[in-house]
């Protein structure tokens, strides 16, 4: 009887040295190589894949939590940029309608200035021409009162040179008359 | 000084006179003095001096009227002054004057001249301001040479005023 092949599972020594291909594995090793590989990814599958399923289900709820945050701080980020650009808005529209108040106001003041300074001018020609007139009328007062007290001065010489004793007589016996007379 | 007391030394002094039998005389001389007494600085600060003792200023008046004046007006005088009421006499001696006036049932004339009048002017005078007035009149003229020239006189509340002050001072306000 023909000897059975036998099945090489477990090279001999020999074997071994005396590999069929520089590169691929002898076939055996194919076949266990396979199996155990085949054992070891049912394994994985079985006892790892939840665990795994598990992971990538919470990695793929953190990825969407983090784009949700990342979605919600965009629009927060965006509302304040609004905000913001807003509020520059108000202020530029603030600024001008603070350049606008004071040039209204610097506008205000000049007017009354100015109108001012002509009333005040026209008071001091006014007043100018007032006491010009014045010292005028001062002046011809002054010089006719001096006149009068010039000539008053002369008539009391000349009346007190005039009246001798004749005179005197003269005035005394007319007032008698006048009073005589006078009932 | 009060009109009462004031009063009450015209009627003393006018007693007196009367009493003396000299009251045209004196009531004319204490007349005169007063005039003099208010036109004199001199004579008014003299005899109101209160540091001259009352006699001292008694025996200025005597000396100043002594052989002027009746004794009777220098007594009358002198009694005003000792009595420290010399401020009092011109307003005494005037209502004296005016109660002898009134006894004598006459106006009381106060007459001022520049230049003294003759007895013939005060005559015709008096007849005149008689007539002016329809009242007799007793004249009393008084030397003024401020009046410079005519006459002024005052009869009760009437003033005739004639004099060439009055005029001179006219002229002066329409100058």
């Amino acid at each position: 009887m023909a000897p059975l092949p036998t099945l090489n599972l477990v090279p001999s020594a020999e074997r071994i040295d005396q590999s069929h291909h520089w590169l691929f594995p002898e076939a055996y090793e194919i076949f266990f190589g396979g199996i155990a590989s085949l054992l070891i990814f049912g394994l994985l599958w079985w006892k790892a894949g939840p665990l795994i399923k598990k992971g990538m289900a919470a990695r793929t709820k953190r990825v969407q939590d983090e784009l949700d945050a990342a979605a919600t701080d965009r629009a927060e980020a965006e509302a304040e940029a609004e905000e913001i650009r807003r509020a520059k808005g108000d202020i530029g529209a603030e600024r001008t309608r603070l350049f606008a108040e004071a040039d209204a106001q610097a506008e205000s003041l000049l007017t009354d200035g100015r109108a001012r300074l002509d009333q005040e001018i026209a008071d001091l020609h006014t007043k100018s021409e007032a006491d010009v007139a014045a010292a005028m009328g001062r002046s011809g007062d002054e010089l006719r009162a001096e006149i009068g007290r010039f000539a008053a001065s002369a008539a009391d010489s000349m009346v007190a040179d005039g009246l001798d004793d004749d005179t005197q007589q003269a005035l005394i016996e007319s007032f008698i008359q006048r009073v005589g007379a006078s009932a | 000084m009060s009109d009462a007391r004031i009063e009450g030394y015209a009627r003393a002094l006018f007693e007196v006179a009367r009493a003396e039998g000299t009251l045209d005389e004196v009531e004319d001389e204490l007349f005169r003095f007063a005039r003099s007494y208010e036109a004199s600085d001199e004579l008014r600060n003299a005899l109101t001096d209160e540091g001259i003792p009352p006699g001292k200023r008694q025996a200025i008046v005597e000396d100043l009227l002594d052989g002027k004046a009746t004794p009777s007006t220098v007594q009358l005088i002198s009694m005003v002054v000792g009595s420290g009421r010399t401020r009092d006499l011109p307003a005494i001696i005037d209502r004296m004057v005016q109660r002898a006036a009134s006894a004598k049932d006459v106006e009381l004339a106060e007459v001022r001249a520049a230049v003294a009048l003759t007895p013939d002017q005060r005559d015709r005078l008096k007849a005149a301001l008689a007539n002016a007035t329809g009242k007799d009149v007793e004249l009393k003229v008084v030397i003024d040479p401020s009046v410079l020239g005519g006459l002024v006189a005052t009869v009760g509340d009437t003033v005739i005023d004639g004099s060439v002050r009055t005029h001179l001072d006219q002229l002066k306000s329409r100058l």
